[in-house]
């Protein structure tokens, strides 16, 4: 038994392809056709395509011209919306879902196949499946072109678009199966899901009517291009992060679990830059673009970020040795708040520079330049209190990921609601520009507002230059103290 | 050298230190019987050395080599049962078995072999097309131990792996480990039914709050745990029951307490439980010459003695002689 496996006789062709196919492919095919689900969403399927189609027959019989496409086209959509928005991606979150419950995730991970090649895996599976529910309504969806009123076109963006929506939710679907370990989160994600996933539904059936009721009128419409470019940006973009996310949430701590999410992230924001300077210099140099697309990337920074700071401190004895200084997308927290103090500072900056290149000469020009700037500051400012409370202190207590989470969004809420109350015991507006000088969202307007009785910002610059020294020197000292736990935790 | 060496291994959680200090070493071809009350850390250690966590400090070595800075190069050699098995419903025990080759990188007929070899060792060809929900809790544990094999490792972790098994799983469990040593594999073995470890392994590995308390050859273990303080004996007599036999027995009880190094006196029904009370670090033959020397003062006195015998210990007496029952 024990013998290892010698020299075999060459295998046949499709025998070496069968090899090359991701082992969990193979498995889930085989599972997810024996399952009841499949076969009864798929007769239903089927069953309602064809009384749709009779009914279309009836209704077009007596041979004269009637734009029926768009609706039975929607009809048709429906059908397999329901199936494709909805079980795919509630199926997919099963089943990497009752992985883990059942810990053959463990399992898994030791046969070397990796976290990355699983999920592709799993996520092949899934769609391979919904490949099969399409190949039976496809048939049906060309079938309403021929009952007048759609054109091509709009069914293949359509359909595309839907594709596209169809692997974002099953990539959301994969990702939230890994975000619990305990019974009580995994009820709470399983809810969780089963709202996103209704939603997800009622958005892209909501989007397919819209679009199939628009067909090419809308399709001539550049700003509508615009709007699909950046949707599938979006999609593409968080699909890759959220999928890089729930791999990192799998690997085993001594994997270099980190890289992919980080690396994620930083394309996101290299290629939404260009995307953003490009949009801009189309658009005729407009500031709104600058200063609207540097408080938004702030924002998403700062929610992708906190769960980058939040790191836990040092790494695994396998990974210390490949590590170097400038080695941000490595595991631990110092590496991963340095990387998104980077990534918030030169997001920013970018959006900064733009607004300050623009042509259009507004009244307020400056307060938007400000809000750019402290767009950033703010979220640096938080993430570091945050880690000075969570890990100044030698106890263990307030270090967790979790905890640092907490901290942070308590924080902000802290600084967020004292201030103005502050104001008002003090007899000022509650919105008094100097106490809410590090109020993150009191401030962020302050920061934006124009005073036009008086034809100048809210904020003077000095405000603004303190806000950014403080969120400086906070975030030097949150460095330091990340950086002396982890020589500790590398030290024991 | 052995095959797997664990050195000054130490595990923190936070502040909770899960595993402390723990040294052992397994060779090729040898069982390891890890025992402890639930929370002494047997799971953390045997998840740090199936590469599955890391030390906060320490050393792990397998064939030689560090799996804390090389899992990667370790895994292969590693096979890992955890406590839950860890199968799929809707497939059957061949497609689990292939699904498994498949993710360890064997390919086309050698796959087939490989699986078809696993099979037939564990038990399972008649099995191979049954769905493995529709397995019984023994057979499921057979597919969960064939998974394990695919790869051929040296090392077997098994963590409870005969929990919840009938005693014919157990028997046939214990059969295959045993065969597996034999083929010259080191097979780590947590569980918490230590009469069937004291059957299976040769060496045995106690630990509790994190620390390793005892480790050595099941015999020797035995033996440290016959020794010392607390030795038992058992004395029957040849009296018929009744009144006759219960004043014979309290005569006996009387004699029994007159002699030196007599600690508790026990009456049980056709019987008295003796303790002896030795020096503690007493060797085997120094108790057996306090036994021989009671023999001969109940002999002396008239006392009807027809049996007069140690109690046999098992490995649950060592546990409960090293451990206190503390949990980390």
């Amino acid at each position: 038994m024990s013998a290892p496996v010698e020299a075999m006789a060459p295998a046949s062709l499709s025998e070496r392809l069968g090899d090359r196919i991701n082992p969990l492919v193979v498995k889930e095919i085989r599972q997810g056709l024996r399952t009841r689900v499949f076969w009864v969403c798929f007769g239903l399927m089927l069953l309602a395509c064809v009384l749709l189609s009779l009914m279309a027959y009836a209704d077009v019989k007596d041979g004269g011209y009637r734009a029926r496409g768009q609706v039975y086209f929607f009809t048709y959509f429906v059908c397999l919306g329901l199936v494709h928005f909805f079980v795919i991606p509630y199926s997919a979150y099963r089943s990497l879902a009752r992985e883990r419950e059942d810990e053959t995730w463990v399992l898994l991970a030791l046969t070397g196949l990796g976290p990355r090649r699983i999920l592709r895996g799993k996520m092949t599976s899934f769609l391979a499946q919904a490949g099969l529910y399409a190949s039976a309504v496809g048939p049906f969806l060309l079938f309403s072109y021929y009952l007048n009123g759609i054109d091509l076109p709009t069914i293949l963006t359509v359909l595309a678009l839907g594709a596209a929506w169809l692997v974002f939710l099953t990539v959301l679907g994969v990702c939230a199966a890994t975000l619990a370990d305990g019974r009580l989160g995994r009820a709470f994600v399983h809810f969780l899901v089963l709202g996103m996933l209704a939603a997800g539904v009622a958005q892209g059936l909501g989007a397919a009517f819209a679009l199939s009721e628009g067909g090419s009128r809308l399709m001539r419409d550049t700003d509508f291009l615009y709007a699909v470019g950046i949707s599938l940006w979006l999609m593409l973009s968080y699909g890759w992060l959220l999928f890089e996310s729930a791999a990192a949430r799998l690997s085993l701590i001594t994997e270099d679990y980190s890289r992919g999410p980080r690396r994620a992230i930083v394309i996101q924001v290299l290629v939404s830059a260009v995307i953003v300077a490009a949009l801009w210099w189309i658009k005729g140099e407009e500031r709104e673009i600058a200063t609207v697309a540097g408080v938004a990337g702030c924002l998403h920074l700062t929610v992708s970020g906190l769960f980058i700071i939040s790191d836990v401190d040092g790494q695994a004895r396998a990974l210390r040795a490949k590590t170097r200084g400038w080695s941000l997308l490595r595991p631990g927290a110092v590496r991963g708040f340095r990387l998104t103090v980077l990534l918030i500072a030169g997001w920013s900056f970018l959006c900064a520079m733009l607004g300050w290149n623009s042509d259009d000469k507004e009244l307020q020009w400056r307060s938007m330049l400000y809000v750019t700037i402290a767009a950033a500051a703010y979220p640096i400012l938080y993430f570091a209190v945050a880690i000075l409370v969570g890990k100044m202190p030698r106890s263990d207590r307030f270090s967790s990921p979790a905890m640092v989470r907490i901290l942070f969004v308590s924080l902000a809420g802290l600084g967020a609601l004292l201030p103005p109350l502050l104001s008002l015991l003090v007899d000022e507006p509650a919105d008094n520009g100097l106490i809410n000088l590090l109020n993150p969202i009191v401030g962020l307007v302050n920061f934006g507002t124009h005073e036009y009785s008086l034809s100048q910002p809210k904020m003077t610059v000095e405000l603004l230059g303190f806000l950014c020294v403080v969120a400086a020197l906070a975030a030097f000292a949150a460095d330091r103290t990340l950086l002396e736990r982890e020589r500790r935790a590398h030290s024991s | 050298m052995s095959l797997l060496q664990v050195k000054g291994l130490r595990r923190d959680f936070g502040a909770l230190r899960a595993v402390d200090d723990v040294t052992f070493e397994l060779d090729a071809g040898t069982i390891l019987g890890f025992i402890g009350p639930n929370g002494a850390g047997k799971s953390t250690t045997m998840r740090i050395i199936a590469t599955l966590d890391t030390p906060t400090s320490g050393e792990v070595l397998l064939d030689g080599q560090s799996l804390v800075d090389s899992p990667d190069k370790a895994r292969p050699l590693i096979g890992y049962m955890p406590d839950r098995y860890g199968t799929y419903d809707d497939v059957t025990v061949w497609e689990f078995l292939d699904f498994f080759a498949r993710a360890y990188g064997l390919k086309g007929e050698a796959r087939k072999k490989r699986v078809a070899s696993v099979m037939e060792f564990t038990g399972l060809v008649p099995l191979k097309d049954k769905l493995t929900s529709a397995l019984s809790k023994g057979m499921r544990q057979r597919v969960a131990l064939g998974r394990t094999l695919l790869h051929d490792p040296k090392l077997l972790i098994l963590d409870e792996p005969a929990d919840g098994l009938d005693p014919r799983a157990r028997i046939e469990l214990r059969e295959l480990l045993r065969a597996l040593a034999d083929q010259g594999k080191a097979v780590l073995i947590s569980s918490h039914i230590l009469t069937e470890l004291a059957e299976i392994c040769d060496t045995c590995a106690i630990i509790e709050q994190g620390r390793l308390l005892a480790t050595g050859k099941v015999a020797d273990l035995l033996a440290q745990s016959q020794t010392g303080t607390g030795t038992e004996l058992t004395v029957r007599l040849a009296v018929a029951p009744g009144a006759e036999g219960d004043a014979a027995y309290e005569r006996t009880e009387k004699v029994l307490l007159e002699q030196p190094r007599v600690g508790q006196v026990v009456r049980e029904p056709g019987a008295i439980r003796v303790r002896l009370e030795l020096e503690p670090g007493a060797t085997r033959s120094q108790v057996d010459e306090a036994a021989a020397r009671l023999l001969a003062a109940l002999v002396g006195a008239g006392v009807p003695v027809c049996a007069f015998s140690h109690r046999e210990l098992n490995l649950e007496d060592a546990f409960m002689t090293v451990t206190k029952g503390r949990v980390a």
